[in-house]
């Protein structure tokens, strides 16, 4: 049944692909690749409910295998309940040109690819199914932008991915020469070569995922994508580095020692931290969403950490259930972030570019996009009763359970994280209050924004499709994390409900909110529609509000800017210029740098290069120099073989 | 339902629902007296909500439906945040659950929903005040998540009424742990009140508004729910102070007997600390509820000292 369908949706996809060679049938070939995807998100959950296994299991062979056990369903469910409504958005947002065409044909292609990659069971597919989905969306991008600063993000993209990316090869190469993946033999915990792996996944995968330090790359490539395919990149590409982080320290490694999953902690607490802080003060709508896409993957990252840590400390149940949080915040966060970036891309595709300050009054222009945008943000500040809340809910749950079964160290380790998973959710209801208020809320601040037109109905009925995914999965995420718990290698039973009851604690009951808010709020509207409402301008001490005066995202964010001074080195200029003993003009700029980019790899990268051109002094051109060279090296060799150092 | 779990209900929905806007009205009222003012009646707030009810409401031009519907959302969400906090140990599950995170999570949703409104009225100094409140909500929600997450992990859980009865007793004296996690309660206390030295409730000023700025162009109905809201939220982080943070006693008829008078202890301290400090600068607030939160940490290290 899985197989059947899997088949299927991946014939549909691949004819959906073949049709948008020709401009009379790009729009039929995009639905038929939504359609596709639809029935590869239904073949995935199906596998997850019913616990079905097909094709091979993973093996150390160097043959193609393919297969889906749980996790990979799970991740295919993810990718096809995202990519249906992507591209039945792209049939309208792409159009039949042939950068378009190229466009749709690509994505099409890339959703295979992420299918690929989730149902390797070698290493060789695996890897190579990795590195085809770092260059399908950069060969995407390359199509739909052809400007010098796209070449260059795409080239910083490319470059990072692979550089860092041999971490993924090493790990899997070595996990697969130590024989890890087929189960058979086992690491040794706390062995170097446990530790090796573990620590190339971080690396290898982390980039690919957005994990900081390793995030330079995210916030420069994921806005320049057309919207689907940014939606598709953010939504789900990253997520397929949280299955082959998961894949390789879950399920592969066996247990690990506590400090990794220390490690793993830090490694979640500061991308979700800096991820969000960093989104706070961007100016562009896109760029913001896609630091937070690296304040998710923290949160996703934290869940696994608490996963490892408690698996270590022997809280089966706990650990499980953290890994839980993790998954399922995985998925909330395709949902509500395919979510955002589609009405990203109607705003932009409505009224041009998306500069926050130049937004404004869209959810009167586009009631239906901004409605739904709207519940996206809603559902990524991570307020009761939408989905962020739910996964958020379990991984401090998860967290607080971490000093509960831990020791000295990694217990107050769980309890910095903790701390900063709640600041990482007060700090995301402040950037979405500043982007819901900057793009849906008051007057329009430029003449195109005033004239915007809603979006068609197949882009906004894949946009509806996604909000009701985050009620639906925050009314009944339970249902959900009985499977995902079930997920890990060991055993642990956690009974299903439709809201989030771990055993032993609080629980959180999803209908009852949604169901007392659901009454109470008409209850007190319809009281106070009652009395009558007198329109008046607002207050601004007797002044008229200017246009000048309006706030903007910089301002909105001023207090917490002062208060982070000292980590975030702002950058401001004031340029006043003088004539006659009259100020005629002041100009003001300021920008928050990206330190780690500034401090670290630009220093790093310009050493490189510096010793690059050392080094190529080496090589003359001319032939005397090289003969010179080969001399050397026989000298070398001889000598060492003379003292006994080599043969 | 026994009659204690019955009572305890009881005591939520008309304490929580009906006497919460007295907590406030008792601050103001002794915080004048200690001033050398006659201040106020006790039951002022009840005055002002009597009156605002009978106002029309205000619409500032181009606002849309979020301006509307904040002030509903901000009550519900903190009249359902009330029927989460129990007010004894025998407290039934009313279909919330008990959760303290869940708890937070409501917080979060009345302080979207206000925030979220202030631009949709366009008024610059309400933009100010919830670009403040949203700042300050950085410290105090992770100091909030670390003090509760001691008193979670000294009873085992994060359920409140399982917090309620494993922190009873005097605990909270004797236990490092607890005393540190108490201090955190503190300044969170402080700050989601309201109240000096983090915000000054009093002030008619609105460049130094933290909670009222965006409350500023509400009227009527809609200012009622508002200040209701502010109310409430006194009654929550007070009930919480009272029946986890204090010392209380292991019987629930006991614990339900002696909250009115720890209430009143608690509405008295703030008075004096409203009347004994000043306002502090605003970015220097965040560095005070931070203190909290260290407290908390040191918290949670004592008690994994302990157990170990």
């Amino acid at each position: 049944m899985t197989a059947a369908l899997l088949f299927a949706a991946l014939a549909l996809i691949g004819l959906g692909i073949v049709a948008t060679a020709a401009s009379s049938t790009v729009r039929a070939g995009l639905l038929a690749q939504a359609g596709g995807a639809a029935l590869l998100g239904i073949a995935g959950f199906y596998a997850l409910a019913a616990g079905t296994t097909a094709g091979s299991g993973f093996t150390s062979a160097f043959a193609p295998h393919f297969g889906v056990d749980g996790l990979t369903a799970f991740f295919l469910g993810t990718v096809g309940l995202v990519a249906a409504p992507t591209l039945l958005f792209a049939s309208r947002y792409l159009d039949a040109t042939a950068r378009g065409r190229t466009v749709a044909a690509l994505t099409g292609a890339f959703v295979l690819t992420l299918v690929e990659v989730l149902c390797a069971r070698d290493p060789l597919t695996f890897l190579a199914g990795w590195e085809l989905m770092t260059l399908l969306p950069a060969a995407t991008i390359l199509v739909a932008h052809s400007d010098r600063s796209a070449r260059r993000n795409v080239f910083l993209y490319v470059a990072v991915t692979h550089l860092a990316g041999a971490g993924t090869w090493v790990a899997v190469l070595l996990a697969a020469h130590a024989g890890a993946l087929d189960g058979g033999a086992t690491i040794g915990r706390g062995s170097g070569l446990q530790i090796a792996i573990a620590l190339a996944a971080l690396v290898g995968m982390g980039t690919k995922a957005g994990v900081m330090p390793l995030h330079s790359w995210l916030p420069r490539a994921h806005p320049i994508a057309p919207a689907p395919v940014s939606a598709l990149m953010s939504g789900v590409m990253i997520k397929i580095a949280v299955y082959g982080l998961v894949r390789v320290l879950v399920d592969w490694l066996g247990v690990l020692p506590v400090w990794t999953g220390v490690l793993v902690l830090a490694l979640g607490a500061l991308s979700a931290v800096g991820g969000v802080v960093y989104a706070l003060f961007q100016h562009d709508l896109k760029r913001l969403l896609a630091f937070h896409s690296i304040e998710n993957v923290g949160i996703i990252v934290l869940g696994l950490g608490a996963c490892l840590v408690l698996r270590a400390r022997g809280a089966d149940t706990w650990a499980a259930l953290a890994l839980a949080a993790a998954l399922l915040h995985t998925l909330n966060h395709a949902v509500f972030k395919s979510l955002l970036f589609l009405g990203a891309g109607s705003f932009e595709r409505a009224v041009g570019a998306l500069e926050l300050d130049r937004l404004g009054g869209l959810l009167r222009r586009m009631p239906w996009t901004g409605g739904a945008f709207f519940v996206g943000a809603l559902a990524i500040a991570g307020v009761p009763p939408l989905n962020g809340f739910a996964s958020e809910w379990l991984t401090l749950q998860a967290l607080v359970h971490v000093p509960a079964y831990g020791g000295l160290g990694d217990g107050v380790a769980g309890a910095v994280a903790l701390a900063a998973l709640a600041a990482t959710a007060a700090l995301a209801v402040f950037c979405f209050v500043k982007v819901v208020g900057l793009v849906l809320l008051g007057p329009p601040r430029r003449d195109a924004v005033a004239h915007a037109v809603e979006a068609p109905l197949a882009m906004r009925s894949a946009m509806f499709f996604l909000g009701g995914a985050c009620l639906v999965l925050g009314l009944a995420p339970g249902l959900l994390v009985g499977s995902l718990a079930g997920l890990a290698p060991w055993h642990a039973v956690v009974p299903t409900a439709f809201g989030l009851h771990p055993p032993g604690t609080g629980s959180l009951r999803t209908v009852g909110l949604a169901v007392a808010l659901g009454v109470l709020v008409p209850v007190l509207v319809a009281l106070r529609s009652r009395s009558a409402a007198a329109p008046a301008p607002a207050w601004a001490c007797g002044q008229l509000v200017q246009p000048q005066l309006r706030w903007t995202s910089a301002g909105f964010t001023k207090p917490l800017r002062l208060v982070l001074e000292a980590v975030l080195r702002p950058q401001r200029q004031i340029a006043v210029r003088v004539q006659g003993g009259v100020v005629q003009e002041v100009a003001y700029s300021g920008r928050i740098p990206q330190l780690l980019d500034e401090r670290v790899y630009l220093p790093a990268l310009r050493s490189a290069l510096t010793a690059a051109a050392h080094a190529r002094r080496l090589q003359t051109g001319r032939l005397g120099t090289y003969v010179g060279y080969l001399i050397a090296l026989v000298l070398v060799l001889l000598a060492a073989a003379k003292t006994g150092l080599i043969g | 339902m026994t009659a204690v779990s019955l009572t305890s209900a009881a005591v939520e929905l008309v304490g929580g629902v009906l006497l919460a806007p007295l907590l406030p009205g008792l601050v103001q009222h002794w915080k004048a007296r200690l001033q050398g003012r006659r201040g106020p009646s006790p039951v002022q707030p009840y005055r002002e909500l009597r009156r605002l009810w009978g106002k029309s409401t205000v619409a500032p031009q181009g606002s849309s439906v979020v301006y509307r519907w904040a002030p509903a959302v901000s009550a519900s969400s903190m009249a359902v945040a009330v029927l989460l906090v129990p007010v004894a140990s025998r407290a039934p599950d009313l279909g919330i659950g008990r959760d303290v995170i869940t708890l937070i999570g409501l917080l979060a949703l009345a302080r979207f929903a206000v925030t979220a409104a202030s631009w949709d009225g366009g008024n610059g100094f309400s933009l100010m005040g919830a670009s403040r409140d949203l700042t300050i909500a950085v410290p105090v929600e992770a100091t909030l998540v670390l003090a509760v997450a001691v008193a979670a992990l000294v009873s085992g859980t994060t359920n409140l009424v399982g917090i309620v009865a494993g922190t009873a007793g005097t605990a909270v004296w004797s236990n490092p742990a607890l005393a540190l996690g108490a201090v955190a309660f503190a300044l969170v206390l402080v700050a989601e009140t309201g109240r000096q030295p983090i915000d000054n409730p009093d002030t008619h000023l609105e460049l130094t508004m933290i909670h009222e700025g965006p409350l500023l162009e509400y009227a009527g109905r809609d200012l009622a729910f508002l200040q209701w809201t502010a109310a409430a939220r006194h009654w929550i982080v007070l009930v919480l102070a009272a029946q986890v943070f204090l010392p209380h006693t292991h019987s629930a008829w006991a614990q339900l007997a002696i909250l009115p008078v720890a209430l009143v202890a608690l509405c008295a301290a703030l008075a004096v600390t409203e009347t004994l400090t000043a306002k502090m600068r605003i970015l220097l607030a965040p560095r005070l509820v931070a203190i909290g939160g260290i407290a908390a940490l040191l918290g949670i290290a004592s008690w994994l000292v302990q157990i170990s």
